[in-house]
C-alpha cells in the first residue's frame, strides 16, 4: 500500500514540476531587448563604460526581481551593448545593428555628443525610443525629436550658472583652455562668458587642445605669460587632467576652474592628488555622496562591488535612464515605443533615480525631451571631490530658450 | 697546409668553378692567375667562407673548413686582404688595424702595431686620420697591414695591385716579397701575371673555372702559352 | 615674451629628448642593417606598459622598473631580429619593409590584448618644481632629459669605445670586410636590435611618465622618429640627437606661437624646409 502511494505522490509531483517548468519557460519567452551604444574603449570610455555598466547593473537587478511587469506579461530583459568608440560612424553602425539585427526598441547609453548627434539625425524615423545620457551638446534636444529624451542637461545650462558663480567669487580675468572645437564645450563657454562678462569679468585667452593631446605645456606657457587670475579648463577628463597637472609643473598657482565630470580615480590616473588640490569642477550635481545622499552611497557601493572600480560621476545618467524606461513601460502597460514615449513625457521622476532632477512643471522631461539636474560647485580637497554649493540654475527659463531654438 | 679538391661554386644558377683542385704548402707562395672572370676570386672567397662550396672539399691544416662560417675562418689562421682594399672608411687608421686584430685576445697587439708601423712608415703619422681620406696606395698598405694584424698562418691577397699607380705596384710587390720572406704562407690572385709569377713558388692557371696549367713560378713565366696569353710577350 | 619663448624651448626639449631616444634606436638599425624598423615605436610602448605594470602592480620604483623593462625590451629586440628580420635579410628590401609593417600590427595588437585600450600614465615620485629666473621646470622633466641624455651617451660610448661597438661600426661600414676580420655579422645584427629596443623602451617609459601610453602613441612616435631620422641625416647618431631636439622645440614653439592644432604640420614644415636647404639632413653626409 505504502509503496503504491509513494509512486502516486512521485508521479503527481513530476507532473506538477513539469507544469511549473512549462509555465516559467512560457514566461521566459517574453524578452525585451535593451540596446546600449556607448564608448567602451578610447578616450570617451571614461564616460561610456561606466554608463554601460550602470545600465547592466539596473537590468540585472530588475531581472533578479522578476523582470518588468506589463499587464499580464512579465518581460525578462536582455542587454546588448556595443562599443561606438565615441565615433559617429561607429555609433550609426552600432545603432543600426541594435535595431535591425537585435530587434532593440529601447536604446540607452550615449555618453558623447558627436556620435549621439549622428544617431539623433535619423532616430526620429525609427519606431524606437532613445534615451541619451552624458552627451551634453545642446542641439540634441533642440530639434524636438519626439522619440528622444535626455537625462543630462545641456552644457550651456550649466555654463551660465558656472559663469555667474566664478564672477561672484571675485575673479576678474580668466584664461580658457579647452576642447573648444567640440561644440558643447564651446556652448558651455559661450554661456559662461555671457554671465562672467556681465559683471565686468574679462576672458584673456581661449586656447584649444585636441581630444588626444597630452602635452598642454605650449598652451599653458602662453596663457601663463598673460597672468590671468584664474584658469577655466573645459574638456574630457584625460586631457583636462594633463592640463591641471602640467599647470602645476609650470608653477602656475592661480585657481583652476573646470567642467569635466571626472571621478577621483580617473583624475588620479594622470595627476597626483597634490597636483589636483583646489581644482573646481562646475558641473551638473552628479554623483557625489555629500551632494546626493544615501541613495548615491548605496549606488556607489553596489557598483564598486560589481565592477571592482567606483562609478564615474556621470554614470547615473544612464542608470536613471533605465528606471525612467521601466516605470514608463509599467505605466503604459505596453512595450509599444509610441505608448511608452507618451508615458515618459507625462511621467514624474522615478524613485530609484540617483541624480537630483529639477522637474519642469510636474514632469521630469520638458517638451523638448530634456531633463534638468541641479548644478553644483565641487572642489578637489585632499583626494576627493567635495560638494561645496549649488550653482544658481533656472530650468523653466532654459526650457523656453531651448524651445525657441527649434526651427 | 691548404688542400682544395674538386671545388665547385657559383652564384645563382651559374657555376663559376667546375671542380678545381690546388694545394698550398707551408711557407709557400702560390699564385692563381687567369683572365677576368676565370673564377680566381670566387676560389678565394670559398676558402674564406664568404661563398659556400657546392661540391668538393677545402681542408686547412687537416680539418675541413668548407662549412665553417666566414667569421670563424680568421680564428683558424686564414686572413684575406680583399680586392679593392675595403678599409673601414670612417674609422681611423689605428682602428682599422685594431679591427685586423679583432679576434686576438693576447697582449702583444701593441708590439705588432709598432712592427707594422715600422713596416709601413707612411701609416704612422696618419694613425688618427680617417682611413677614407688616405690615398689609394696608402689604403692598400693599410689593408695589407690590417690583414697581417691577425697574425695569419695563411694570408690571401685578392688583386692587391688593382687600380694602383706603377710605382705603388712595385711597392706592393716588395711588401708581398717581405711577407713571404718572413715565413707567412701566401695565396695570391693577380691579374698582373708577371708580378704574380715573379713572387710565386708555384702557380695555377685558371681558365673558365678550370685549372689548365700548374707549375713553378719560373716554369710558367717561360711557358709559351702563358706568356702569350697573360704576360703580353 | 623672451621668458615665454625660452619656457617653450625648455618644454620642447623634454619631449624632444624622447624623440631623440626613439630616433637613435631607429637610426642605428637603419644605418647598420638598412632596415626601416617601423615596429620600433610599438616595441617601445610594450616596454612602457611593462614599466607601468611593474610600478603599479609590483610597487617597484620607476627606475628599477624601467631597468627590468629595458632588459625585457632588449630580449624582444633579439626575438624580432631572429624571427622576423633575419629570414629576409638577403631578400629584396621590400620584404623587410612589409615585415616591419606586419610586426607593427602584431605588436600593437599584442599591446592591446595584454594591456587594454585605456591610456596609462606611469606614476613617478618626482613632483618638485624648480624656478630659475622666471623659467619653471618640473623635476620629472629634468629626470626625463637626464635619463635620455645618459642613455644616448652610454650608447654612443659603447659604440665608439668598446670592442663590440667597433665591430658594430665595422659591419655598418663594410659588412664583408668585417666578416673577414672575424666579426660575426649575425651577432652584430642581434646586438643592434637589442640596443635599439632597449633605448626604445627607455623612450616608452619616459613618455609614459611624462605624458601617457595608449594605443596609437607608439605609431605616432615612430613617424616622428623617422622624421627626425630624415631631418638629422639617415644613419647618423649625432643627427638623430640634434634632429630630435629640433623637432621637439619647433613643435613647442609652433604650438605656443601659432596654434597647437597645427603643431604637427608646422613641425613637418620645418623638416621640409631643412631638407630643401640640406637634402642630406642636418648632420648627414653628402
Amino acid at each position: 500500500m505504502t509503496r503504491i502511494d509513494e509512486g502516486l505522490v512521485a508521479r503527481c509531483t513530476a507532473v506538477l514540476a513539469g507544469l511549473a517548468l512549462c509555465a516559467t519557460a512560457h514566461a521566459a519567452q517574453k524578452e525585451l531587448v535593451i540596446g546600449v551604444s556607448d564608448a567602451l574603449t578610447g578616450p570617451g570610455a571614461v564616460y561610456g563604460l561606466p554608463q554601460s555598466n550602470a545600465v547592466r547593473m539596473a537590468v540585472d537587478d530588475t531581472n533578479a526581481k522578476g523582470g518588468i511587469k506589463v499587464g499580464q506579461d512579465v518581460y525578462k530583459l536582455r542587454l546588448v551593448a556595443y562599443d561606438d568608440k565615441a565615433n559617429p560612424t561607429e555609433a550609426t553602425n552600432s545603432v543600426r545593428k541594435l535595431i535591425d539585427r537585435d530587434g532593440a526598441q529601447y536604446l540607452l547609453g550615449f555618453c558623447c555628443s558627436g556620435p549621439t548627434s549622428a544617431v539623433a539625425s535619423f532616430i526620429g524615423r525609427e519606431n524606437v525610443t532613445m534615451l541619451v545620457g552624458n552627451a551634453a551638446e545642446r542641439t540634441i534636444t533642440a530639434q524636438g525629436i519626439p522619440n528622444l529624451f535626455r537625462t543630462r542637461p545641456p552644457a550651456d545650462f550649466t555654463g551660465s550658472a558656472a559663469g555667474a558663480f566664478v564672477a561672484k567669487r571675485g575673479v576678474k580675468t580668466i584664461a580658457v583652455i579647452g576642447s573648444l572645437d567640440v561644440s558643447f564645450y564651446s556652448q558651455y563657454l559661450e554661456a559662461f562668458e555671457r554671465e562672467f562678462t556681465r559683471t565686468g569679468g574679462k576672458i584673456l585667452a581661449k586656447e584649444t587642445f585636441g581630444l588626444k593631446d597630452r602635452d598642454m605645456t605650449p598652451q599653458l606657457t602662453k596663457v601663463r605669460a598673460l597672468n590671468p587670475e584664474a584658469l577655466l579648463v573645459l574638456g574630457y577628463v584625460e586631457p583636462c587632467a594633463f592640463v591641471y597637472r602640467q599647470a602645476v609643473e609650470l608653477g602656475m598657482k592661480m585657481p583652476r576652474y573646470g567642467f569635466t565630470s571626472g571621478s577621483e580615480e580617473q583624475f588620479l590616473k594622470v595627476a597626483t592628488s597634490e597636483q589636483m588640490e583646489g581644482v573646481w569642477d562646475l558641473r551638473p550635481t552628479e554623483l557625489t555622496v555629500s551632494a546626493l545622499g544615501e541613495k548615491a552611497n548605496a549606488y556607489v557601493a553596489e557598483y564598486t562591488k560589481r565592477f571592482g572600480t567606483p562609478p564615474s560621476p556621470s554614470s547615473p545618467y544612464a542608470y536613471d535612464q533605465f528606471y525612467v524606461l521601466k516605470h514608463a513601460i509599467e505605466k503604459a502597460g505596453s512595450v509599444d515605443p509610441k505608448k511608452v514615449q507618451d508615458s515618459i513625457r507625462s511621467g514624474g521622476i522615478p524613485p530609484e533615480a540617483i541624480m537630483r532632477y529639477l522637474p519642469v512643471g510636474s514632469a521630469m522631461f520638458d517638451e523638448n525631451g530634456q531633463a534638468y539636474t541641479t548644478n553644483g560647485a565641487f572642489q578637489w580637497q585632499k583626494g576627493k571631490w567635495v560638494y561645496v554649493s549649488d550653482l544658481p540654475s533656472d530650468p523653466v527659463a532654459y526650457s523656453k530658450y531651448l524651445r525657441s531654438l527649434r526651427k | 697546409m691548404l688542400t682544395v679538391r674538386e671545388l665547385r661554386a657559383g652564384y645563382g644558377n651559374v657555376d663559376v668553378l667546375h671542380g678545381i683542385s690546388f694545394d698550398v704548402r707551408p711557407a709557400e707562395c702560390v699564385a692563381l692567375v687567369g683572365a677576368n672572370g676565370a673564377g680566381k676570386s670566387t676560389a678565394l672567397r670559398c676558402v674564406c667562407g664568404l661563398v659556400r662550396a657546392r661540391a668538393g672539399s677545402i681542408e686547412f691544416e687537416g680539418a675541413r673548413i668548407d662549412h665553417v662560417p666566414g667569421h670563424r675562418i680568421v680564428r683558424r689562421g686564414i686572413t684575406m686582404c680583399p680586392e679593392g682594399r675595403q678599409v673601414f672608411a670612417d674609422m681611423s687608421v689605428l682602428e682599422n688595424l685594431r679591427m685586423g686584430g679583432h679576434m686576438r685576445r693576447d697582449r702583444d697587439q701593441r708590439r705588432d702595431l709598432e712592427a707594422l708601423f715600422d713596416m709601413f712608415p707612411a701609416l704612422r703619422p696618419r694613425a688618427r686620420q680617417r682611413a677614407g681620406t688616405l690615398s689609394g696606395g696608402e689604403q692598400e698598405m693599410l689593408a695589407i697591414a690590417r690583414a697581417l694584424m691577425s697574425r695569419p698562418k695563411l694570408c690571401i691577397f685578392d688583386e692587391p695591385s688593382l687600380g694602383l699607380a706603377p710605382k705603388i705596384v712595385d711597392e706592393v710587390e716588395r711588401t708581398l716579397a717581405r711577407i713571404k720572406a718572413n715565413g707567412t704562407t701566401v695565396l695570391l690572385v693577380e691579374q698582373n701575371a708577371s708580378m704574380a709569377l715573379r713572387l710565386a713558388d708555384r702557380a695555377y692557371v685558371l681558365e673558365a673555372g678550370n685549372i689548365v696549367l700548374e707549375g713553378s713560378g719560373q716554369e710558367l713565366q717561360t711557358h709559351p702559352e702563358v706568356s702569350k696569353a697573360y704576360l703580353g710577350y | 615674451m623672451i621668458t615665454e619663448a625660452l619656457q617653450q624651448v625648455l618644454n620642447g626639449l623634454a619631449i624632444g629628448s624622447v624623440y631623440t631616444l626613439i630616433a637613435v634606436g631607429l637610426t642605428i638599425v637603419f644605418g647598420i642593417l638598412g632596415i626601416a624598423h617601423f615596429a620600433h615605436g610599438s616595441a617601445a610602448m610594450s616596454g612602457g606598459y611593462l614599466t607601468f605594470i611593474l610600478t603599479e602592480r609590483l610597487g617597484l620604483g620607476f627606475f628599477p622598473a624601467m631597468a627590468v623593462a629595458l632588459i625585457a625590451g632588449a630580449a624582444l629586440g633579439v626575438v624580432l631580429e631572429r624571427l622576423a628580420y633575419r629570414p629576409v635579410r638577403d631578400a629584396p628590401q621590400i620584404n623587410a619593409f612589409i615585415i616591419a609593417l606586419g610586426l607593427t600590427m602584431i605588436l600593437e595588437g599584442g599591446n592591446l590584448l595584454l594591456f587594454g585600450p585605456d591610456q596609462v600614465v606611469i606614476p613617478t615620485p618626482y613632483q618638485h618644481v624648480y624656478t630659475v629666473g622666471g623659467l619653471v621646470v618640473a623635476e620629472l622633466r629634468i629626470q626625463v632629459m637626464l635619463t635620455a641624455s645618459l642613455a644616448v651617451a652610454a650608447m654612443a660610448t659603447f659604440v665608439s669605445r668598446t670592442r663590440a661597438g667597433r665591430s658594430i661600426r665595422a659591419v655598418a661600414q663594410n659588412r664583408q670586410a668585417a666578416v673577414l676580420m672575424g666579426v660575426n655579422a649575425d651577432a652584430v645584427a642581434t646586438m643592434v636590435f637589442a640596443l635599439s629596443s632597449a633605448l626604445g623602451v627607455i623612450g616608452g617609459a619616459l613618455v609614459g611618465a611624462l605624458l601617457a601610453i595608449a594605443p596609437g602613441v607608439g605609431e605616432g612616435l615612430v613617424v616622428k622618429g623617422f622624421a627626425v631620422l630624415i631631418l638629422g641625416g639617415l644613419g647618423s647618431i649625432p643627427g638623430a640627437i640634434v634632429g630630435g631636439l629640433v623637432l621637439g622645440v619647433s613643435e613647442a614653439l609652433a604650438a605656443g606661437f601659432i596654434s597647437s592644432a597645427y603643431k604637427d604640420v608646422i613641425a613637418f614644415l620645418v623638416m621640409i624646409g631643412v631638407l630643401l636647404v640640406r637634402p642630406e639632413g642636418l648632420l648627414g653626409k653628402r
